[in-house]
């Protein structure tokens, strides 16, 4: 239970990344596998001349033609058919040249050409020389070569037909390949994103949970505290008075006839006391009882701060005859808005905080004052004053000054009296001057006294 | 013009036989020049710096290595004046040319391949020939037609 969050401590680096790895391969994966299908498809859609080869068949079979024509025009010139030749044959070269000659081996017309260029070759003017005999030659070898011409540009058209098919075959796939990569990719993101949000939210529940249980833990410490502070509190405030109830009733029996008057009044008296402490106790016990269970509410009201001062100095002064415990005020009707009954148990704890505090002979002030739209009443002893050490802890319940504890004191008074003034929409002020005494001062808001 | 191209044709085959003859026109050159048409010979052509390239080509194996001059230096040296050119061929094959082709690249007038004179009947006399190789943007269909062989007539427009 001591430390609960020591397992998710933050991690750093690849560890955080790690888990997020597979999700990564899953995203990013699928999308490279789309972009290398692309691309491969960009590089075969670049289009080559062998694509166009059923037009570099038709051209070679129009220049083949176009020589046959001038070979048996009667009125054609040597230099016409020399050309005529040359422009056949560059085609026939053409087709005789790499990719395009591969392209017809692959078709099996290789030998199909060769006899073509080989045929075409033998007629060469330039060799033959010119004359009717030749160019006659040259025309039957034209006309006996367009149907070789034929077969081979249908070929090469099915052949293209055929590649264009397997083409669009090859797009199809691709595309659906890409369609479901780019699927898989949004669903690894979608993985990732939700891996995300997920762990975010457990750590932030994580540490919702931390500090539930701390707060919890925290409380329960703090009740437990406080009950077992409160038990001691208790069973030693008891304990004194009782035991002095009991050692009067003791002196009282052993006397046994010889019981005087005297005798039991001064018994009396001691009871009386102790008996008073008690219920005074009993009281307050209750009163925090009550303010714990939020069963006490102000009935706000103007009162007339001075008069209840006077009353709280008034039962002071009764309770410990031969204290000097004075009253000033800075004008009569100080009127504050409060519930008089919690001002005068304010007042009641203050004042027994500073007699208790301070030596026997020395005065015990109070003084009544308005400033800035609250009154106070400010409670003045010449004790010892606070130690620092003690002072952020005054008005802490059940705590007793370092200096104190042994003394008689529930270490409710201050306590009490700041919960029952800020109660009253009011605070306890102090003041503490080690080795010279302290003030403690109540503040209330003002009430004009014409106010309900 | 077809017909001047036609007698150019004529020409260039009347002494086909004999293809290295420096008197012989390869070339004839319309349209925005200085002083159109003009005629080239192949001494007029050689007379250009001379530049070799090595690339490889859509229609052969292998990277062959060309020798020719360069088309920016024809284009000025004549005083052409254009946006861009209308090549033709022995064939009839006709491509419109960007000038701004042979200023961004050294766009070459092969005259000889590996170093054998390009023959009328493979795709001479000239063969205009893109430095391929050494741009990606010009393995593309688009400058793939404008390579025109057997070219036989520029016309600057």
């Amino acid at each position: 239970m001591s430390r609960a969050d020591g397992s998710s401590r933050p991690r750093h680096g690849l560890a955080l990344f790690l888990p997020y790895l597979p999700l990564l391969l899953i995203c990013f994966g699928p999308l490279a596998f789309a972009l290398a299908k692309t691309s491969a498809l960009e590089r075969d859609m670049r289009i080559a001349v062998t694509e166009n080869m059923l037009w570099v068949v038709t051209q070679t079979q129009k220049e083949v033609m176009a020589l046959t024509l001038a070979a048996a025009a009667p009125d054609r010139q040597a230099e016409e058919i020399a050309q005529s030749f040359d422009l056949a044959v560059s085609r026939l070269t053409l087709l005789g040249q790499g990719p395009q000659q591969r392209y017809l081996a692959e078709l099996g017309h290789a030998d199909t050409l060769q006899q073509i260029t080989t045929r075409i070759l033998a007629l060469d003017p330039e060799v033959q020389g010119h004359g009717p005999a030749q160019h006659a030659a040259i025309y039957e070898q034209g006309l006996a070569l367009q149907s070789q011409f034929n077969r081979l540009a249908n070929d090469v058209m099915m052949q293209e037909w055929e590649i264009a098919a397997e083409r669009l075959d090859t797009y199809r796939s691709t595309q659906t390949t890409v369609i479901f990569a780019v699927a898989f990719a949004f669903l690894g993101a979608m993985g990732i994103s939700w891996l995300f949000l997920r762990n975010k939210r457990r750590l932030n529940e994580a540490e919702i949970q931390r500090r539930r249980d701390s707060a919890l833990l925290q409380e329960a410490r703090d009740t437990s505290e406080m009950y077992r502070d409160f038990a001691a509190m208790v069973s030693h405030q008891m304990r004194t008075p009782l035991s002095l109830i009991d050692s009067a009733m003791h002196r009282l029996a052993r006397r046994g006839d010889a019981v005087t008057a005297s005798d039991v009044a001064e018994r009396q008296g001691v009871v009386q006391d102790a008996v008073r402490r008690m219920t005074r106790l009993v009281e307050t016990v209750l009163l925090v009882g009550k303010l714990d269970n939020r069963q006490v509410r102000g009935n706000l009201a103007p009162a007339a701060l001075d008069a209840l001062a006077q009353s709280a100095l008034t039962e002071a002064r009764g309770l410990h005859p031969g204290r000097d415990i004075r009253l000033s005020s800075t004008g009569s009707r100080i009127m504050a808005l409060c519930d008089p009954l919690l001002v005068a148990h304010i007042l009641e704890n203050l004042l027994a905080n500073a007699l208790r505090y301070s030596p026997v002979e020395t005065r015990v002030e109070l003084r009544v004052f308005s400033q800035g739209g609250q009154v106070a009443c400010a409670v003045t002893d010449q004790g010892p004053g606070i130690a620092p050490a003690d002072q952020p802890h005054v008005f802490k319940r059940y705590f007793r000054g370092e200096a104190h504890r042994a003394e008689q004191g529930t270490g409710l008074g201050l306590a009490l009296a700041r919960e029952l003034a800020e109660l009253q929409g009011g605070r306890i002020g102090m003041d503490t001057w080690p080795g010279r005494g302290s003030v403690f001062t109540l503040w209330l808001p003002a009430a004009s006294e014409g106010r309900p | 013009m077809r017909v001047n191209i036609f007698a150019a044709m004529a020409a260039i085959s009347a002494a086909s036989a004999a293809a290295g003859e420096a008197g012989e026109v390869l070339l004839t050159v319309t349209g925005r020049v200085a002083e159109a048409p003009v005629e080239l010979t192949r001494a007029d052509l050689e007379a250009l710096p001379q530049r070799s390239l090595i690339t490889a080509t859509t229609v052969t194996d292998g990277r062959p290595e060309f020798e020719g001059f360069l088309m920016r230096d024809l284009l000025e040296h004549l005083g052409a004046e254009g946006d861009s050119v209308v090549a033709l061929a022995l064939n009839d094959y006709r491509a419109e040319i960007p000038v701004s082709d042979f200023e961004d690249y050294d766009v070459l007038g092969a005259l000889t391949m590996d170093g054998a004179q390009l023959s009328p009947r493979d795709k001479g006399p000239v063969w205009i020939v893109y430095p391929r190789d050494d741009h990606r943007e010009l393995q593309d269909i688009r400058y793939d037609m404008r390579w025109v062989w057997q070219l036989v007539s520029l016309h600057v427009k």
